[in-house]
């Protein structure tokens, strides 16, 4: 039956293709009064005929207001899970005295960097500086930080499962592969309006485009990094017997996590990206002040917020590369060399 | 391959000079749209009549308020459709003073700008003014999500000065212990808060205002809170403080006074170089109005009906109404009607 089906299947697609050109001449309001026309009168040859117009946007309002209206329900569950969590996580840390969380920073990056001062000195500095740039920054990149981080968050519970499973099976990657494509190219204002509409405007819609656009590298990266492991080493694991389990957990995890690594560092500064860009939809944060100073024509304020941002880049860019660097060197002790990474 | 290249190059060069040449002699105009829809209209009908009646070279660019005004007064375009005048009176001043620009009259003679609410709470619970928003337990019907102590208005886009107006009136009326003033971030989003709202039928509280293709909808049904009526003196004295804020920060605030947006007429502008140069053209832009009623009806034709086509927005208005006829000259009435 399959095999039939593969034979088959351009032809199938020619049939399909020769429906949806007949659907849309029918369903166009453009048309001439008569199919006769259309061979007497060429005119449609010159320029792109205004008839042959596939009703895609028809359908999709159509499918997008049934859809809102049936699943709005579970949107608001999880809008009202997300919403928690970054209430919660923001009021905790704007409560929390500066000079503590810069404190936390500092020791994060002390601890996660494998104890090199240099870095975690000049992390400290670029967290100070962000409020040293102007105070109201401080509340708006903790604001930035919550929502980048409980993006990375939810990237991380559906990217590493699916980025594992795709290093496993080919046939799930080639199903996933052109859903990341479309993920990452789809410019980002067609999910974060409709996103509106279904979180409300805010914090909760800008989660949700962090999701769609900073998840992909993540997974693709995981999914590399499995598939990169030795295959010696594969193969010595199988001949002492190990289980795919603890394959897995044993084996390639442990050696793909540089690349794992990798994959949630270009998470996070996309997610850092996005964020600016969900300003445009009533997100609060430092992004609001970079299209307040834009909208007002005041260079120097939005400047100076862009800054503060790319101060916040450099800070988890920093921890998680040195992050990774740890972990890099531990996995392959021998080639011991130091990268000088740009900071963004 | 080569002999096809030969052959190739001359001609497109030929032709390249020939629209060279058959566009320089016409007129040029560069229009400044919006990003809000009744604008468009504006634009993409007199884009049209340019286009084809005078025969000129139109190029259009769109952005937020502040950026296209900016480039207006620096000279950059020539021709602004649609003007929300009362909000800009500080920013206008100066350029029609120094007669570097000119007002073109009135474009659409009423628009409103208010506080609203969907008709269905505010029946249910009685809302008719702001002063019913600070009744107990309204707020809580409009809980903001992020900051649950607050009821949530969904205001204007910060950097428009309607933002800041906003602000002063949930001041002056006492709103702000009540209500945010949250900036939906742009136009587009404000449009989905609202029928977001709807589609899942909770409340909406929200500035708004019409001419708009979201208001021309059926679905979409809100209630205009009333305020203290409208005076010019207290407009005038509101305005100080306005601009005062936008120029150093919330702190500037001061109580002054508060009330209703006036109901106002949108007017356009050109600047006064282009003018001198295309008195045909300027004559053009001076006669065009529209009344209110028929553009919400365009725009509603461009939301339901055009699939979101200005052009074909445009043209159905130029095939099935006259009354842009007397807004130009016989000859070129004829030409716009030719190219339809």
């Amino acid at each position: 039956m399959i095999k039939i089906l593969k034979k088959y299947i351009n032809y199938i697609y020619l049939i399909l293709f020769a429906g949806l050109i007949v659907i849309s001449y029918l369903s166009s309001k453009r048309k001439p009064d008569s199919v006769t026309e259309l061979f007497t009168d060429f005119g449609w040859l010159n320029n792109f005929p205004k008839w042959l117009d596939a009703p895609f946007m028809v359908w999709i309002n159509d499918w997008w207001r049934a859809f809102s209206a049936k699943y709005g329900l579970i949107f608001d569950a999880i809008g009202y899970v997300l919403l928690r969590a970054y209430s919660i996580t923001k009021n905790f840390l704007i409560d929390v005295p500066w000079p503590i969380v810069v404190l936390g920073v500092v020791l994060l990056t002390f601890y996660a960097s494998g104890k090199k001062i240099g870095t975690t000195i000049f992390v400290g500095f670029c967290t100070f500086s962000i409020g040293f740039l102007n105070p109201r920054f401080w509340d708006k990149a903790i604001e930035t930080t919550t929502i980048v981080f409980i993006g990375i968050l939810l990237c991380l519970i559906v990217g590493l499962p699916v980025g594992i499973a795709m290093a496993r099976n080919p046939r799930v990657r080639n199903a996933i592969l052109p859903i990341l494509d479309l993920m990452q190219v789809i410019p980002s204002f067609c999910y974060l309006i409709p996103g509106i509409i279904l979180f409300g405007l805010g914090a909760i819609p800008a989660i949700i485009g962090i999701f769609i656009y900073a998840c992909p590298p993540l997974i693709r990266l995981t999914d590399l990094g499995i598939r990169l492991v030795d295959k010696e080493v594969i193969e010595a694991a199988r001949s002492f017997g190990a289980s795919k389990k603890q394959m897995l957990w044993g084996v390639q995890l442990p050696l793909a996590l540089p690349n794992i690594m990798q994959g949630i560092n270009q998470c996070t500064m996309m997610a850092l990206a996005m964020v600016v860009i969900a300003s445009m939809i009533g997100t609060r944060g430092l992004g609001d002040e970079v299209l307040l100073g834009l909208q007002q024509l005041n260079v120097g304020s939005s400047l100076e917020a862009g800054l503060a941002i790319v101060l916040l880049a450099i800070v988890f860019d920093r921890i998680t590369q040195a992050y990774g660097e740890k972990i890099q060197e531990r996995t392959q002790p021998t080639k011991k060399k130091k990268k000088q990474l740009i900071p963004i | 391959m080569k002999l096809l290249r030969n052959i190739l190059i001359p001609i497109t060069l030929i032709l390249g000079l020939a629209f060279s040449t058959t566009s320089a002699n016409a007129c040029k105009a560069r229009l400044g749209d919006f990003d809000w829809d009744s604008a468009n209209i504006h634009t993409a009908i007199s884009q049209f009549i340019f286009e084809k009646g005078f025969g000129c070279e139109v190029e259009v660019s769109k952005g937020s308020t502040t950026p296209i005004m900016a480039a207006f007064f620096d000279g950059q375009l020539d021709v602004i459709t649609e003007l929300w005048e009362d909000n800009l009176v500080e920013l206008l001043r100066p350029h029609f003073e120094d007669g570097s620009i000119i007002h073109m009259g009135v474009n659409t003679p009423a628009s409103e700008q208010a506080f609203w609410v969907d008709r269905a709470t505010a029946e249910a619970h009685g809302i008719k003014s702001v002063e019913d928003m600070k009744k107990p337990g309204i707020w809580e019907l409009f809980k903001d999500p992020e900051n649950p102590s607050k009821g949530r208005m969904t205001s204007c886009i910060s950097g428009w000065t309607c933002y800041t107006i906003n602000y002063v009136k949930q001041r002056e009326y006492g709103l702000d212990e009540f209500y945010t003033n949250f900036d939906p971030g742009s136009g587009g989003a404000l449009d989905a808060a609202i029928a977001g709202g709807f589609a899942k039928g909770k409340p909406v509280f929200s500035y708004y205002w019409t001419p708009t293709s979201l208001m021309g909808k059926a679905e979409i049904d809100m209630v205009r809170l009333e305020e203290p009526a409208y005076s010019a003196e207290c407009w005038g004295a509101m305005s100080v403080v306005v601009e005062d804020i936008k120029a150093n920060g919330q702190e500037a605030y001061v109580p002054s006074c508060a009330c209703e947006y006036k109901d106002m007429a949108l007017t356009k502008t050109v600047r006064a170089d282009w003018a001198a140069e295309n008195p045909d053209q300027a004559a053009f832009i001076k006669a065009y109005s529209l009344p209110t009623g028929d553009v919400n009806s365009l725009l509603a034709y461009y939301v339901d009906e055009s699939g979101g086509d200005m052009e074909a927005t445009a043209v159905h208005f130029l095939s099935n109404s006259s009354a842009w006829e007397s807004w130009v000259s016989a000859d070129v009435a004829a030409k716009v009607k030719s190219a339809l």
